[in-house]
């Protein structure tokens, strides 16, 4: 245990998570585990001053009313009255009701009541309510109600200030642009501001910390796509290939067509612009740090099939296709499926074991991996039941190799996404939204609970489909937001160690919200 | 004459050096540098095309050049129709087709511009959906009986794009497919591909007849019905509060013709107090969604529920129309609202009896006579095809096209493809000039200037998705309707950022994907592209496109000239200087060893010329020279 699995609990409380979770263990391995948590937290010390942000953006706008879901009689029945419309209900069936395996794949019946919940409701705020999740979401049950490493931020989004429902009626209330919008609004998560912004918080965070890190051009890092949440001023998102760094041009003899020569030549022809065209100079400067960052990495990064990370193949080489560590339970046809999600975050993990063996010359990273799929305007059952499973078995799938590599309270992982959805339904689907729930996993986060009021959800008028029952709820049901991405983004960056001063400049409207809630307090230390 | 019109008489006079072909025997003359010095703080006119004399150019922002005029005085300025040099031609022949070749090079020159779209545009279409189906039914007779899928589709557009003779339109289309987007990467599209090649051949009839013809084609569409989700969307329920989807209403408007925010005619945002003004909002949404509900498949029996909701007439008989993806969608009154619908500032009356055709008409006129199309349209119509910064007046004079075609006509997509091309300032070069290539008009550029055979006539370019070991882009398979790209994507951090443009394709640029294009290129040149057919007789067949590289093998043994054969080529004399001495030297190095008196060696020889050859075609596609379309 050179590298301590967790950094010291800041409260007994989540000690005893701990300590429960692995008291769960059966036979007599038990207490040894527990004495190797207590020599952890001792060891907390010594442990590398090493930290990642994880971004886990769900594209296309997360109907999280049908992740979290409030079970309290009066809640439950408002969700399941909103619901259940014709042709195809996407109205989730009450914890306990067991599936039905006669039933259509992904359908209600055919997934089973929704998983209780045991909210620790430290904060008091969220008295007298109850709470599960999506049924295909068991292994996110078990990291939020026994291992203690997942959280929930309720009804979070854009927001310039506060907002009431009657302030959001009024034209000249600030508001954030273009709402309801997927790029606007994916961007306005990322970058807090509608499309064309090029500086993202991640990447912000990047640039406050950089003087941290040797080698900058691992700050911020994409297994999935450019992201503008990963550029900064001075920092800019290196892409990984999902199975690692991709080298140019050259095998792996470092030539191209037999010649060493023609592979430095086409390096330095690729790599450098000679005209003046801005275009061909930022083409350059990307191919310049794709071949900086890949002879690092050839060397720096342990192949996928490391143990801590995939499986090795009895024989021949490596097919991430075929690891059982990357498959997930397909719903929709009962068979095990590659998850690309999985994938992703492998390549994470592995850039995290290496950032943590000084291997890239980092001390913070952050990372952006994402899933796409979740606009459902129709289909939704299937849709969901189908990305509900990749991001549960993901999830899970990287709590337990940064496990292996003792560094889950080194990494923390939150999901994002454009927007959420309307609470109605349009027979089969659901349409664009803006307040939602997201989740925040790691071995620093104090799992176990929703840290923010969840919203009241209400029926639809008797004339129309504004919703006066609910303070939180807009026409269709969408969600006004009361916590905003800024909150969100300081409670991470405070524990990442950005100063407040940073924080106040990434963050511009943080100051709009209380001064007790710009930390939202889901992180330990 | 204005300060541009000197300019652009001396430069078309630099560019009237007599060059004879591709293949020249020495460099052709090239006396720029000394014109850049006298051009380049106005004009930044020389761009990469001379760095040595022009390297410490400005660049031309939009600002600077309204600040000195130059705008509006190069709109004036009359270009002149037929291009100056080769070079001309192939600048030209990037923007209007996949790639300069030399047949419609010397068409270009013989023609002019105008006579060349003009014949381009009445060259009758060719139907993928033709060459689809033709697939399929030879499929069907192999044993076991086979059906041809989404590479199929591909095969057809890689034909078209490589070997096509109706270039333009099929540039259009590809232009078209990008701004109305469905993507296969949705199973429920990509499940459909004979109706995906006739979404392309939609594109390619509707796209050459006026807006709202198009944007009626575009709405009808069963693959876009199925891909934004209008198609078997019912009215409200107002007793359960269940609601239209508004999937298609939103999205018609933010990325098929209006756009979020109001526009000038020349394509700047209105401004309120600073702020832009926002088109629509959630009760537009909300109205126009009404609008699309109650059209399903076309269907014998149409409109019977059991026709709405499955397709098929049910009973016995069952019957369904087989081209049902891809007939128009028809209107099912009774799952149509006959409620008021109310958007941007339109009412239509609440129906007594419901008119699905009649609310369809109402809206898509609303739409198509909205004062942001042209400018929204038009702007992202330069953007695909010539520069992602166009200015204020090259967008407001294709606007005005697209409000009228000098006939009277709105909309018309001919007229306004031409005007795109033909503008004055589609022939401006500058440091800010020009748009990145995309990786699939990377490939088809290089197809195009070195004509390749397809062994099985196929074209099997085969899924080019991955971007670490093909393009990482295919057509048809965008990762959403929001394109690979957006139109105002800035990449970060760049000089692009900093100068304040927008640089779409960049999207797709990355550290993996710049290597992923160089490693695909390096494998294709020396093992051919695409997939192979089935082995015959267990030997394994080739890769499907093949070039005979006989003729550059010839120049092998003097550098110089094979890059003056192969990189001009390519970059139709947007190369550097020193990317030229780079390859160059770089090919130098790769010796061919002198014959030995037993001729034993001939094979050694051999290789090392084809290596000269595949590395100066590389280094050329690997160099920021080639991947910027200037």
């Amino acid at each position: 245990m050179s590298k301590s699995p967790f950094v010291s609990p800041a409260s007994r409380r989540l000690f005893l998570h701990h300590a429960g979770a692995m008291g769960a263990l059966a036979g007599a391995g038990a207490p040894l585990a527990l004495n190797l948590l207590a020599a952890g937290s001792a060891a907390a010390q010594t442990a590398p001053d090493y930290k990642a942000l994880v971004c886990l953006f769900l594209f296309g706008g997360n109907d999280a009313y049908n992740m979290v879901l409030p079970t309290d009689t009066a809640s439950w029945q408002a969700y399941s009255t909103t619901r259940n419309q014709a042709p195809d209900s996407i109205a989730l069936l009450a914890p306990g009701v067991l599936a039905n395996g006669a039933a259509v794949a992904a359908s209600p019946a055919r997934l089973g009541g929704v998983l209780p919940l045991n909210v620790l409701n430290a904060q008091g705020i969220n008295s007298g309510r109850s709470f599960a999740l999506h049924p295909l979401m068991g292994t996110l049950q078990t990291l939020f109600n026994s291992d203690g490493r997942l959280a929930i931020v309720p009804n979070i989004g854009p927001l310039i200030r506060p907002t009431t429902k009657a302030q959001y009626g009024q034209a000249s209330y600030p508001k954030p642009a273009s709402l309801f919008s997927h790029n606007d609004q994916q961007n306005t998560w990322q970058a807090l501001a509608a499309e064309g912004a090029t500086r993202g918080w991640g990447g912000r965070m990047g640039d406050a910390l950089a003087a941290m890190n040797t080698r900058t051009v691992f700050t911020s890092v994409s297994a999935a796509g450019n992201a503008v949440w990963l550029s900064g001023q001075t920092i800019q998102q290196y892409q990984v290939g999902n199975t690692g760094a991709i080298r140019m041009a050259a095998d792996s003899s470092g030539r191209v067509y037999g010649s060493a020569d023609l592979a430095t030549a086409l390096q330095r022809i690729a790599s450098r612009s000679r005209g003046t065209h801005v275009f061909e100079a930022d083409i350059a400067a990307i191919s310049q740090r794709s071949i900086d960052a890949e002879t690092t990495l050839r060397t720096a990064l342990k192949p996928a099939s490391d143990a801590a990370f995939g499986t090795a193949p009895a024989s021949g080489t490596y097919s991430p296709n075929t690891d059982p560590k990357l498959l997930y339970d397909n719903p929709l046809t009962g068979v095990k499926s590659f998850n690309a999600l999985a994938q992703q975050l492998q390549v994470v993990a592995r850039m995290v074991d290496a950032g943590l063996a000084g291997a890239t010359g980092v001390k913070r990273q952050v990372f952006f991996v994402s899933l796409g799929g979740f606009d459902t305007h129709d289909f939704q059952n299937r849709s969901h039941a189908d990305l509900y499973a990749r991001l549960a078995q993901a999830l899970r799938y990287f709590d337990t190799s940064l496990g292996a590599l003792a560094a889950r309270g080194n990494v923390t992982t939150f999901t994002a996404s454009d927007f959420g959805r309307t609470f109605t339904s349009n027979g089969d689907g659901t349409d664009h939204g803006w307040g939602s729930h997201h989740l925040v996993m790691g071995g620093a986060v104090k799992g176990g609970d929703l840290y923010g009021r969840f919203p009241s959800v209400g029926l639809k008028n008797a004339n129309n489909n504004n919703f006066d029952s609910s303070a939180d709820q807009l026409g269709n049901g969408a969600l006004l937001p009361e916590l905003s991405v800024d909150q969100l983004g300081a409670t991470l960056g405070r524990w990442f160690g950005v100063s407040d001063t940073s924080l106040g400049a990434i963050f511009p409207n943080l100051a709009n919200f209380d001064a007790s809630k710009r930390n939202l307090g889901f992180m330990t230390g | 004459m204005s300060v541009i019109q000197a300019i652009s008489a001396l430069l078309v006079r630099e560019h009237s050096v007599p060059e004879h072909s591709h293949a020249l025997s020495r460099r052709p003359a090239r006396r720029l540098p000394a014109l850049c010095l006298f051009a380049a703080t106005l004009l930044a006119a020389c761009g990469g095309g001379s760095s040595s004399g022009g390297a410490e150019s400005t660049p031309l922002t939009a600002g600077i050049a309204q600040a000195l005029g130059l705008q509006s005085t190069a709109r004036e300025a009359v270009a002149s129709d037929r291009p100056a040099s080769r070079y001309e031609a192939g600048r030209f022949l990037t923007q209007a087709s996949f790639g300069p070749n030399d047949y419609d090079t010397e068409l270009l020159l013989k023609l002019g511009y105008s006579a060349w779209i003009t014949r381009q545009q009445t060259l009758p279409a060719t139907s993928h959906r033709a060459y689809w189906e033709a697939s399929d039914a030879a499929f069907r007779l192999l044993t076991p009986p086979g059906a041809a899928g989404q590479d199929q589709v591909w095969e057809s557009f890689w034909k078209q794009a490589a070997s096509g003779e109706d270039q333009l339109r099929q540039r259009t289309v590809f232009a078209l497919s990008q701004i109305f987007v469905i993507s296969a990467l949705d199973g429920n599209v990509g499940e459909q591909p004979r109706a995906m090649a006739a979404w392309l051949d939609m594109l390619g009839s509707k796209g050459f007849t006026t807006y709202r013809e198009l944007l009626e084609a575009v709405a009808l569409h069963p693959l876009m019905g199925l891909y934004l989700t209008h198609l078997k969307n019912q009215k409200a329920d107002p007793i359960t509060g269940r609601i239209p989807d508004q999937n298609f209403a939103r999205e018609v408007m933010q990325l098929f013709s209006i756009g979020v925010v109001k526009l000038n005619p020349d394509g700047t945002p209105v401004l309120v107090n600073g702020k832009p003004v926002e088109t629509y909002g959630p009760d537009d949404v909300a109205g126009l969604s009404r609008v699309f509900t109650g059209f399903s498949w076309a269907c014998p029996a149409a409109p019977s529920n059991n026709c709405f909701n499955n397709g098929s007439t049910g009973g016995t008989n069952n019957l369904s129309d087989p081209d049902r993806y891809f007939k128009p969608m028809v209107g099912y009154p009774q799952y149509h609202s006959t409620e008021a619908k109310s958007f941007l500032g339109v009412t239509i009356a609440a129906q007594t009896t419901a008119d699905p055709l009649a609310s369809l008409r109402v809206a898509l006129d609303t739409l198509a006579n909205h004062a942001n199309v042209g400018p929204f349209i038009g702007r992202q119509l330069i953007q695909r095809l010539v520069t992602s910064n166009p200015s204020p007046t090259y967008v407001q004079d294709v606007a005005a096209v697209f409000a009228n075609n000098g006939a009277g006509v709105r909309g018309d997509l001919q007229a306004v493809v031409k005007a795109v091309l033909t503008h004055p300032q589609a022939r401006l070069l500058g440091n800010t000039q020009g748009k990145v290539r995309e990786p699939v008009l990377r490939l088809s550029a290089y197809l195009r200037g070195f004509p390749h055979t397809s062994v099985t006539g196929g074209w099997k370019v085969g899924n080019t998705d991955s971007n670490s070991t093909a393009l990482g882009q295919t057509p048809l398979r965008a990762g959403s309707v929001f394109n690979f790209y957006r139109p105002g994507y800035v990449p970060p951090g760049g000089q692009s950022a900093a100068a304040g443009l927008v640089v779409p394709e960049m999207q797709l640029v990355n550290e993996t994907s710049v290597a992923g294009w160089v490693n695909y290129m390096r494998d294709n040149l020396s093992n051919g592209i695409g997939q192979r057919a089935a082995a015959v007789n267990g030997v394994t067949q080739p890769r499907d496109l093949q070039r005979n590289w006989a003729f550059e093998l010839a120049l092998a043994a003097r550098p110089a000239e094979l890059v003056s054969a192969i990189t001009d080529r390519l970059t139709y004399g947007q190369h550097t200087d020193a990317q030229r001495t780079e390859i160059v030297n770089a090919v130098t190095k790769i010796v061919i060893p002198v014959l030995n008196s037993g001729g034993t060696n001939q094979a050694a020889i051999d290789a090392a010329k084809l290596n000269r050859v595949y590395s100066t075609v590389l280094l050329t596609l690997a160099s920021p020279e080639f991947l910027n379309q200037k």
